[in-house]
């Protein structure tokens, strides 16, 4: 009988696993657009930036570095930076990347009619302006800043901005409308069934950077091996460990509750990655309560960070109170000093602040792939052990974030998507509240610390403002970072090469055994 | 009839005009910005300044009921915030694949739950009766979601006859189309049994006990013949409105179904919507919702003198 229903039912077999050199992927929301930079989420990005590159790219260290240019020259007034194309690099449609293509795509960018996400990050709104762009010839292009930015690669690179990638012009349609994106990528665009499933396949004629096989963030050798990748759209986290188990599902990321079950899989294998998402308790520093430093000093000490962060990670993260991410660079010794849990020491800091029994209100929201909730929890319990009559209010997310940005909360458990660059990390959550009041530090020291950091490019000037900066952030508390991001996922025995790096599921250089 | 059906149509105007109102008015209620949403916290606040200007966000609220109900007016529910898609064919789309599974699965729901109902009643407190009791409210307490897990542990990965992820549109690959839904209408099948049986079971016992039950029996009529000649016809009424109800809500979302089995439905884009603040999509989905509604009702009132003949559309 069940032979029969089996045979009958053999199209079951055609979802289960993939044929040869085709990866079935698991992702959890359908692709905004497909226009590099423009409507996107995280997830946009990662599909997108598998089609197309910019001049430079992140590294593993999220350090930017060439990827279409060969090599970058900035002159010695830090103003005009001269980008000489990489030889041989062709996009989806057999041409050759020159200059005019570059030219074209910056154009186009920063015409409002593109609505390109990164406008104001170089039109000036935001301090940095591109002041002119041109090519010097077909393989070479400046750009000329309107002052010195030590992070103006690093804003070229973000990926939020899809790397302001070079795309040719036909992916523009006659009326000016996008139609795909034909992009010097190691994928090209495929099919896209909207929240159902996306597709790209191996551009044959990639030109990748290195081709030693070892992966660099979007940097290093990037070789498409897979023939075709199927991103097949999955909410349920519960449909997706059914999805893993029965082979119709390839790779996928996975709950951190999920990693004991699925480690046990003998189909499967787990990855845990990590990224410089930073989590964190957020802290309202104008709160008539909160103002008080003595009250935030005793609040970081009365956590226990190996246990909150063990508990909110399902044991698979380690602390780390910096707004640094130990991938950077600048993780240096000082950036590993974080708070010290001492519950008597906290005790004495509550008696020191005056502190008379107010309660205190905790947001959370519980969105499965989020820490928020449990963080929330585990904070109160160990608040409430020293004397603090802590409360958590659970919100949806959208109406969290809503607090937030109006800077309406006494603390709220959050989480802060990746910045790579330190000054930008430190930029994220300090400024003045009246301007922003998502800000949450404001000390007058600390930001023009921020400031001098987004102008100086010394690196070891650098470090030295970045510790500076983590000692009087310790100091301070005006906010408590606990952990960063981890990302678990779990992949078929079948395939090999794939390595979780920063939310991103970089299919180059990934096999697919039979 | 012609008449009444025009009646209703006209009179479901000012229903649909007022869920106009109150969603838009509502879902603004709610806080959270979309613009602060789809840019997250790397956002600054010329990027959510501008971001805002190009969705009408900053305009004041008059004017933006305005701009969507004069579009609305002309069958334009506008455009998506997220996925820059034109809202009509979108629901469009997305209710027909859950049309098809709420059809399917309610029809068979109340091609076996009726009759079993009936004979419950016929056959009120014995085992049958206790048995199909039991298993109604056995199977209407199991929530859908764990129901749907259940059947896609069993059949997708224990018996491996079904597929456990994706879907598959019935209009590109016929045969393919229909094993992605065996689960998630089995699921809801499952479920409208426990509804539609109880009611079936609680009108035709209501029936059973009135006098010309008594005086079909005291004319020697078969069993048969009192049961479905007289009985069940009598009996129908409440249940028929109540699958009319099922339908009218299953119709506006069987979201954690869709979720579940993967299925891109009607449920799924209205929940996702909520959640990304995506306000045009929003005030669409109410009102198709709301409209089904009314067209549902309508097609059961219409059909009731079928049953009653006591009933008349006038």
């Amino acid at each position: 009988m069940n032979r029969v229903l089996a045979s009958a039912f053999m199209l079951a077999a055609m979802a289960g696993p993939a044929a040869a050199q085709s990866l079935t992927v698991s992702v959890p929301a359908d692709v905004r657009s497909i226009n590099p930079g423009v409507n996107r989420d995280d997830n946009t990005d990662d599909f997108v930036l598998q089609m197309v590159e910019g001049l430079v790219g992140y590294d593993e260290g999220g350090t930017p570095g060439p990827l279409l240019a060969e090599k970058i020259d900035v002159s010695a007034d830090g103003k005009t930076y001269t980008f000489t194309l990489r030889k041989g690099v062709k996009f989806h449609n057999g041409a050759p990347l020159t200059s005019a293509d570059v030219l074209w795509s910056w154009n186009r960018y920063m015409d409002p009619k593109t609505d390109w996400r990164c406008l104001t990050e170089f039109d000036g709104r935001n301090g940095l302006k591109v002041e002119a762009v041109e090519a010097l010839d077909a393989n070479t292009v400046t750009m000329k800043l309107n002052a010195p930015n030590a992070l103006f690669l690093d804003a070229l690179a973000r990926t939020d901005c899809a790397m302001a990638a070079v795309i040719h012009k036909d992916s523009v349609k006659a009326d000016g409308s996008f139609d795909k994106p034909i992009g010097t990528g190691p994928f090209k665009m495929g099919e896209w069934k909207r929240n159902e499933f996306y597709t790209m396949s191996a551009f044959e004629d990639y030109a990748s950077p290195k081709t030693d096989g070892k992966i660099d963030g979007y940097l290093g050798s990037k070789r498409p091996l897979v023939k075709d990748v199927k991103f097949l759209i999955v909410r349920d986290p519960a449909t997706v460990k059914a999805g893993l188990l029965s082979g119709a599902i390839d790779m996928g990321g996975i709950l951190n509750s999920d990693v004991d079950e699925l480690r046990k899989a003998p189909s499967l294998t787990v990855q845990v990655g990590t990224n410089a998402v930073r989590h964190g308790l957020l802290i309202q520093t104008r709160d008539p309560l909160l103002k008080n430093v003595k009250l935030r000093q005793a609040i970081a000490a009365a956590i226990d960070y190996d246990e909150l962060v063990s508990a909110a990670s399902a044991d698979l993260a380690k602390p780390n109170n910096s707004p640094l991410y130990p991938g950077s660079s600048y993780f240096g010794d000082v950036e590993k000093q974080g708070f010290k849990y001492d519950p008597a020491q906290a005790k004495k800091l509550l008696q020191e602040s005056g502190y008379k029994g107010e309660t205190i209100t905790i947001l959370a929201n519980k969105r499965p792939t989020a820490v928020s909730f449990p963080q929330a929890v585990v904070a109160q319990s160990m608040l409430q052990a020293i004397g603090i009559k802590a409360e958590i209010e659970v919100l949806e997310w959208a109406t969290q974030l809503d607090r937030y940005n109006k800077g309406n909360y006494q603390m709220q458990a959050f989480s802060f998507s990746s910045r790579f660059d330190p000054a930008l990390g430190f930029e994220q959550f300090s400024g003045n509240k009246d301007k922003q009041p998502r800000k949450i530090w404001e000390e007058p020291q600390a930001l023009a610390l921020i400031d001098k950091a987004m102008v100086v490019a010394d690196k070891a000037e650098r470090q030295k403002l970045f510790d500076e900066l983590h000692k009087r952030y310790i100091a301070e508390v005006p906010m408590i970072f606990t952990f960063n991001g981890v990302e678990p996922y779990a992949l078929s025995k079948r395939v090999k090469g794939f390595e979780a790096w920063q939310s991103k599921q970089r299919m180059w250089e990934v096999t697919l055994a039979n | 009839m012609l008449r009444f059906a025009l009646t209703r149509i006209v009179m479901a105007i000012p229903t649909l005009l007022i869920v106009a109102v109150s969603v838009f008015v509502l879902i603004r209620l709610i806080p959270g910005d979309p613009a602060s949403l789809m840019l997250g916290d790397l956002a600054t606040p010329a990027s959510i300044a501008d971001l805002r200007a190009r969705l009408g966000l900053d305009q004041s609220l008059p004017t933006q009921f305005g701009i969507w109900f004069s579009h609305l007016l002309k069958g334009d529910l506008g455009i998506s915030i997220n996925s820059q898609e034109p809202i009509l064919p979108l629901i469009l789309s997305r209710f027909w694949v859950s049309a098809q599974i709420v059809l399917v699965a309610v029809f068979f729901a109340s091609l076996v739950a009726v009759p079993a109902g009936v004979i419950a009643a016929w056959r009120q407190d014995t085992t049958l009766d206790l048995g199909l009791v039991g298993a109604a409210t056995l199977l209407l307490s199991i929530p859908t979601f764990w129901l749907g897990l259940l059947l896609l542990l069993f059949f997708g990965l224990k018996l491996e006859w079904l597929p456990v992820v994706g879907y598959v549109s019935i209009g590109d690959d016929p045969w393919r189309g229909i094993i992605y839904l065996i689960m998630p209408i089995l699921t809801l099948f499952l479920h409208e049994i426990g509804v539609i049986l109880r009611m079936a079971r609680a009108s035709t016992l209501e029936v059973l006990r009135l006098d010309y039950i008594t005086h079909a029996r005291a004319k020697g009529l078969s069993e048969g013949a009192v049961l479905w000649r007289h009985a069940f016809k009598n009996a129908f009424g409440p249940t028929w409105t109540l699958i009319g109800l099922v339908l009218g809500n299953l119709l506006g979302g069987i979201a954690v179904v869709e979720t579940v089995f993967t299925i891109p439905g009607l449920g799924r884009l209205l929940v996702d919507s909520i959640f990304a603040r995506d306000y045009p999509v929003i005030q669409g989905c109410m009102l198709f919702v709301a409209f089904c509604y009314v067209l549902v009702n309508l097609v059961i009132d219409l059909c009731y003198p079928i049953f009653d003949p006591r009933v008349t559309a006038q």
